[in-house]
């Protein structure tokens, strides 16, 4: 049954019934064009070196992305991304102390924390029926007093073993990267081969037709938030890791970026079917392209014009119709234009 | 007989006198010279107080007000970064009536109108480090601002010792055009010449002192130029998650001007002897440009002597290759997050921020 609902709501383009969804080709031509674009003008950008210094910032835009989208395929939006990034952070840091013994402990913390916030999310969104914006926002508030009250807004340097354990490398991988990786095969698993998946990407496409068919769409509808908190959680514990001094705040940088991805991978915003692996291939593409500015050595004016473009592409490509357009106005040459933008 | 009398009594005399001025000065040195007679009430008020660095330049505002007895009472606010609290935070301590307030301006010439409002309602009103536009005498006391064109001097004339024939710089700072990089560039341009070459775009790498953005730039830049002789950063520790980049590319951490830390100096004990290209220089973080604020704030409430100087310039406070003033710094009992440079002393700092 829910195998069928991509289809049913997707519109008459027959895109959908391609093999490969069109957020997947999309994200993977431009991510392959931006390293020809590496490997022609900015070669150091494609350097084993270079790659082992940014992979692990991708890993954490990836996982982060991969939260957003839970929530994103919901038809929601989870603004509450900073303050759950920030509070991992400060507990990862702050509760060990720079002893090892301390981290196992504050990592329980943390996930603790993460999964009280996605559960008051989750309720006010799916059971209240606030708006995710004003929800997720008060929320963040919250997050941040939590830092404030844990930390008085200094965390503590890393332990050596979560440096080695979030900042390590293992045959030359940095860790984050297997972690990142490791969620991506979770995530897609979860939500394309159980049945709990299955039902949640029903119920995100139609709240209203999966309800209908029996399901009951609220505690799926809750559990998206839930299950994002985590992964905030885990990218959190991965930056306190990879960054030896992170600050109280380094969740904030995180916001646009995770929805960015989330949109850069095809997912409609109105709720529906998610693109794993597409999230964390458009988080490597994101942050790719800022590596690449830094290469060119353009000003910082270019690197943040660029990342903009990308995304006005990536929202180009997915929300515009393009196919019905080339048939009522046949100007192909809009599209192509958009590819060149990146 | 008579005049030796005379002559005794007169030594006589002058012992006691002197013993009375020798007495005096004592208790002069007790008060410093910038607090006088009157007594007054002191406010130091924050923009932004979440951080290690400001947590300490706070201990030591206070630290150095305590040093006067006529201070009666002493307030703090924080603004939390929201430029709405940093003015009602000004507001509220004119409206308390505090006769003197020792301002960090955050968010710069946005706070001059209460500031201005504070000075004319009677209040000595002294801003410093961060600019906030307006005129001394006019719309404040005096603004007691740091020299960071001296910081770029200082460590131009390091990089200049050291790299006689010139060298290859990466300067990372803040965020984009923020004065403080731009006085600095201007600072170390007055020392070197056209042979010492800046890696990054114009005018400096933007990093917003954030230090996942520094180690995503500086991997950028390893990556890009295998021939970086200097990076120069007016944040230090910020680079610690960074450096270990250059172990990815199999080459030496190269030579470092920046800003003191506790956690940089003992990174730097710990990997110099595997970086034979690492020498480390640093001046001071510039925690007790407020000491100089309070001073002033206070000589101008009670009547003492203002200090000679106006400008905070930051003494340079490390240097790994000739130990002067001090060779590198690291007491690994202490958190990372404090910055030997400042006069508090490290325990008082780790209080401070609370670990």
């Amino acid at each position: 049954m829910a195998e069928t609902t991509p289809h049913s709501f997707e519109g008459p383009t027959g895109l959908m019934s391609m093999p490969l969804s069109k957020g997947f080709v999309t994200i993977v031509a431009s991510t392959l064009a931006l390293i020809l674009l590496c490997v022609i003008f900015a070669p150091s950008a494609v350097t084993a070196g270079s790659l082992m210094g940014s992979l692990p910032f991708a890993a954490v835009l990836g996982i982060v992305g991969l939260g957003q989208m839970l929530v994103v395929q919901q038809g929601g939006f989870d603004l509450s991304v900073p303050g759950s990034v920030s509070l991992a952070v400060v507990i990862a840091t702050h509760m060990p102390n720079g002893q090892d013994a301390g981290l196992l402990p504050a990592l329980v913390i943390a996930v603790g924390f993460a999964l009280a916030a996605g559960t008051l999310n989750g309720i006010m969104v799916a059971y209240f029926r606030l708006n995710a914006i004003v929800a997720t926002i008060g929320m963040n508030a919250l997050l941040f007093s939590a830092v404030f009250a844990i930390s008085g807004g200094v965390p503590r340097i890393t332990t050596n073993l979560l440096a080695h354990i979030a900042g390590g490398q293992t045959l030359g991988i940095p860790h984050s990267v297997l972690f990142a990786l490791a969620i991506l095969a979770l995530v897609s698993f979860g939500l394309k081969k159980t049945v709990a998946g299955r039902r949640f990407e029903a119920i995100g496409a139609n709240p209203a037709a999966a309800r209908a068919a029996g399901l009951s769409v609220k505690p799926y509808q809750a559990m998206a938030y839930v299950a994002a908190q985590i992964l905030y959680c885990t990218a959190g514990i991965l930056i306190a890791g990879i960054t030896r001094e992170p600050t109280a705040f380094q969740g904030n940088s995180l916001l646009l970026p995770s929805v960015a991805v989330v949109v850069l991978a095809g997912t409609s915003l109105l709720g529906g079917r998610g693109f794993p692996i597409s999230v964390v291939i458009a988080a490597f593409f994101l942050n790719q392209l800022s590596q690449f500015a830094l290469s060119i050595g353009v000003p910082y004016s270019a690197q943040t014009i660029v990342q903009a473009l990308a995304l006005v592409f990536g929202i180009g490509v997915y929300s515009i119709e393009w196919t019905n357009r080339f048939k009522t106005e046949q100007t192909s040459s809009t599209e192509e234009e958009n590819h060149e933008t990146v | 007989m008579k005049l030796s009398n005379l002559k005794g009594c007169a030594a006589y005399m002058a012992l006691g006198l002197g013993v009375a001025l020798s007495a005096s000065a004592a208790s002069a040195e007790d008060a410093p010279s910038w607090c006088g007679p009157n007594k007054a009430s002191l406010a130091l008020l924050d923009g932004f107080g979440g951080n290690s660095w400001r947590l300490v330049t706070t201990a030591s505002g206070k630290e150095e007000a305590a040093k006067c007895p006529s201070i009666t009472d002493y307030y703090y606010a924080d603004g939390q970064g929201d430029t709405q609290k940093a003015i009602s935070d000004i507001n509220s301590m004119a409206a308390r009536g505090v006769d003197a307030m020792v301002v960090f301006g955050d968010a710069g010439p946005a706070i001059l109108p209460a500031l201005t409002k504070a000075y004319r309602s009677g209040a000595v009103v002294v801003p410093y480090r961060v600019n906030v536009g307006g005129e001394a005498g006019k719309n404040y006391t005096r603004f007691v601002g740091a020299d960071f064109v001296y910081d770029g001097e200082s460590w131009g004339k390091w990089i200049k010792e050291n790299f006689p024939d010139g060298a290859n710089i990466l300067f990372l700072s803040g965020p984009a055009g923020n004065s403080q990089g731009l006085d600095e560039l201007k600072g170390m341009k007055n020392i070197l010449d056209d042979s010492y070459k800046f890696l990054n775009p114009a005018p400096f790498a933007v990093t917003n002192w954030d230090p996942s953005l520094t180690q995503q730039v500086l991997s950028a830049a390893i990556a890009q130029h295998d021939n970086i002789d200097v990076i120069v950063s007016d944040f230090g520790p910020s680079l610690v998650g960074a450096l270990p980049v250059f172990a990815n590319f199999d080459r030496s951490i190269p030579a470092i001007a920046t800003s003191d830390g506790n956690s940089l100096g003992c990174f730097w004990e710990k990997v110099h002897a595997d970086n034979p290209g690492f020498k480390l220089f640093t001046v001071a973080t510039g925690n007790d440009n407020v000491r100089l604020a309070v001073q002033w704030a206070i000589a101008e409430a009670t009547g003492g002597t203002p200090p000679s100087e106006e400008v905070f310039k930051a003494p340079n406070f490390e240097d790994s290759t000739d130990g002067d003033p001090n060779p590198v710094q690291c007491r690994s009992d202490l958190p990372g997050a404090i910055y030997l440079s400042a006069q508090l002393s490290g325990d008082e700092q780790a209080k401070a921020v609370g670990q």
